[in-house]
C-alpha cells in the first residue's frame, strides 16, 4: 500500500479500529431477498391477450396470489423487526451518552483531586 | 364526662402526631429518592441546551440487549449496567456564566444529606470555580447508587445510577478525553432512531 | 488495482448462468463491506442497510459483467461510494465544510474506549467526498490511487482531501486537558 503524507501511527491505528468492517444487521440478506422477491412478484409486461390467458389458469392464478400474499407478509415482518431495531439502536445511543457523561464527571472529579494534591504538595514543599 | 373528653383529644392529638410524621417521612424518601428532584426541571428554562435521558429498569435492560459483544466499548457498557435499576441524567449548558446560582445547586445537594447517602467526593476549585460532589447510596453495607452533581462555569450537570456499580469501571468509560460536545443532534439523533 | 468498468447491460440478458444460492453466498461475502461502508458514511444503521440492499440488488442486474472478485469488488466499492453520495444529496443539498466539523467540548490526549466512537462521529460529520476517502482508506486499506479511480477524482485531490481531514482529526482529538491520575 502507498504510504500516504502525513505520518501519524497512533491515529492512524485508531481510524483503522474506528473504521474497522461492522457485520451487517441480522436478516439483512433475508430482507433483501424479500425486496428481490417484491421487485419480481410485478407482473412482466407482456400481450394482454397472452396475459390473461395466463392468469386464466386457476393453479396459475392462486400461486400467484399466494405468492404475492406471501412476500407481502415477510415484507412486513421484516419492516416490523427493523423498526424494533431501529427503536433499539436510539434507546442504545441514549444509555451510552448517559454512561459517557457519568464516567466523565467522575473523571473530572479525579482531575480536580488530582489538581488539589499537586497544589498541596508544591504548597508544602514551598515551606520547607 | 370531661375525663372522657380529654382522653379523646390526647388520643386525637396522639394518632394527629403519628399522622403527619407518616406523612413527613414519606414525603422526605420520595424527595430523596427521586429519580430527578423537581428543581432540576427547573434549570432547562434557562439552558441553552439540555441533554436528557430518563431510563428506568425495563427500558434500560432492553436497550442493554442492543449492545454488542463485539465491540469493546459496549461490551464494557454491558457490563456495567447489568444490575442497575435506572439511569437519569440531565445536562444543562448555558451560553454564560453565572445562569444558575449557588442556591440551586445546594438545592440540589441538599436532597442527598440524609442517613442513606453519604458524601464521598466534594471538590471546589479555585481555579476554575467547578465544584463536583458525589454521593453514594448505602443500602446494607453495600453500594445501591450513585448521584453526580458537577458545577462548571456554564454546565451544570447531574446524573442518578440507581443499582450496584463498579464506579472504576464507569469513570473509565468517561475516559482521558474528556466529554464530546453533546449537542441536541447526538440526543436528537438518538432519539429520532431510523425510522424510514 | 483500477478496473474500468464496462457499460451495464440490459438486465434481460443476465441472470441466466448465476444461481441464487451463488448470489447469496456473494452477499455473504461482501455485505459487511458494502454495510459498513454506508454506516460509516450515513451514520445511520437503517439507512446503511437500505442502501446496501440497493447496491447488491443492482449486483444482481449486472452480475455477469463482472469478470472477477476483485472487479466484483471495485464495482461494489465504487457503487457504494457513488450511492452514498447520492443519498446525502437528496436528502441534504447543502455541502458541509471543514468549518462545520462539531468542536469537542473538551480535549482529548491519549485512547479511551469512547474515542472510536468519536472518531466515526468526526469522520460522519466531514464533506461528503473527504468523507468517502477517509473510510477507503482506513476501512478498506485503499492506495491513494484506487481511492481515485473508484471516486472518479484526480490523485492530487485524494491526497489533499486525506491530509486535511487527518488535521483536522489530529486537532480535535489530541488536544489537552493535562493528565488525570488518581
Amino acid at each position: 500500500m502507498t504510504p500516504m503524507n502525513e505520518p501519524n501511527d497512533r491515529l492512524d491505528d485508531a481510524l483503522k479500529n474506528a473504521l474497522r468492517r461492522q457485520e451487517a444487521p441480522d436478516g439483512f440478506a433475508d430482507g433483501l431477498m424479500a425486496r428481490a422477491a417484491q421487485q419480481h412478484s410485478t407482473p412482466e409486461p407482456i400481450h394482454r391477450d397472452s396475459w390473461l390467458r395466463f392468469l386464466t389458469r386457476p393453479l396459475v392464478r392462486w400461486a400467484t396470489l399466494a405468492a404475492v400474499a406471501a412476500s407481502m407478509v415477510l415484507g412486513v415482518h421484516v419492516y416490523q423487526v427493523r423498526r424494533e431495531r431501529a427503536e433499539g439502536e436510539a434507546a442504545k445511543e441514549r444509555l451510552m451518552i448517559a454512561l459517557h457523561i457519568a464516567g466523565a464527571k467522575l473523571q473530572l472529579a479525579r482531575s480536580k483531586v488530582n489538581e488539589i494534591r499537586t497544589d498541596q504538595s508544591t504548597n508544602h514543599q514551598v515551606k520547607e | 364526662m370531661k375525663k372522657t373528653k380529654a382522653i379523646r383529644s390526647s388520643k386525637l392529638k396522639y394518632y394527629g402526631a403519628i399522622l403527619a410524621l407518616l406523612v413527613a417521612s414519606s414525603i422526605a424518601a420520595r424527595t430523596q429518592d427521586a429519580k430527578i428532584p423537581p428543581d432540576v426541571e427547573k434549570l432547562s428554562a434557562k439552558a441553552k441546551e439540555t441533554v436528557e435521558v430518563t431510563m428506568d429498569g425495563p427500558m434500560l435492560h432492553w436497550a442493554s440487549k442492543f449492545l454488542s459483544a463485539d465491540d469493546p466499548e459496549e461490551a464494557k457498557c454491558a457490563k456495567l449496567v447489568a444490575n442497575l435499576k435506572g439511569i437519569y441524567v440531565r445536562s444543562f449548558e448555558f451560553d454564560k456564566d453565572g445562569a444558575y446560582s449557588t442556591a440551586d445547586v445546594e438545592a440540589l445537594r441538599s436532597q442527598f444529606r440524609s442517613p442513606t447517602w453519604s458524601r464521598v467526593v466534594g471538590v471546589r476549585s479555585d481555579h476554575d470555580g467547578d465544584n463536583v460532589d458525589i454521593f453514594f447510596k448505602l443500602e446494607n453495607e453495600k453500594m445501591a447508587g450513585i448521584v453526580i452533581i458537577a458545577a462548571e462555569a456554564r454546565e451544570l450537570t447531574y446524573v442518578n445510577i440507581v443499582g450496584p456499580l463498579e464506579v472504576d469501571q464507569l469513570a473509565d468509560l468517561g475516559g482521558e478525553f474528556g466529554i464530546p460536545k453533546l449537542s441536541r443532534r447526538s440526543l436528537s439523533k438518538a432519539e429520532k432512531g431510523d425510522h424510514k | 488495482m483500477a478496473e474500468r468498468i464496462p457499460a451495464e447491460q440490459s438486465p434481460e440478458t443476465l441472470r441466466t448462468d448465476v444461481s441464487e444460492t451463488d448470489f447469496a453466498e456473494i452477499v455473504h461475502r461482501h455485505q459487511s463491506m458494502v454495510f459498513s461502508i454506508a454506516q460509516h458514511f450515513l451514520a445511520d444503521r437503517s439507512a446503511a442497510e437500505e442502501l446496501a440492499q440497493d447496491v447488491f440488488l443492482q449486483l444482481h442486474a449486472n452480475l455477469l459483467t463482472l469478470k472477477s472478485e476483485d472487479h466484483m469488488k471495485f464495482w461494489l466499492r465504487k457503487v457504494t461510494a457513488h450511492r452514498c453520495i447520492d443519498y446525502k444529496r437528496r436528502r441534504k443539498p447543502t455541502q458541509l465544510s471543514f468549518d462545520d466539523t462539531p468542536e469537542p467540548a473538551a480535549a482529548v490526549k491519549s485512547p479511551d474506549l469512547f474515542l472510536a466512537r468519536r472518531l466515526r462521529e468526526l469522520v460522519a460529520s466531514l464533506p461528503e467526498k473527504p468523507r468517502l476517502v477517509v473510510i477507503l482508506r482506513y476501512q478498506e486499506d485503499m492506495s491513494a490511487e484506487d481511492i481515485a479511480n473508484i471516486l472518479a477524482m484526480p490523485l492530487a485531490t485524494v491526497k489533499s482531501h486525506l491530509q486535511r481531514s487527518l488535521a483536522m482529526l489530529r486537532e480535535k482529538v489530541t488536544r489537552t486537558i493535562g493528565e488525570v491520575t488518581i
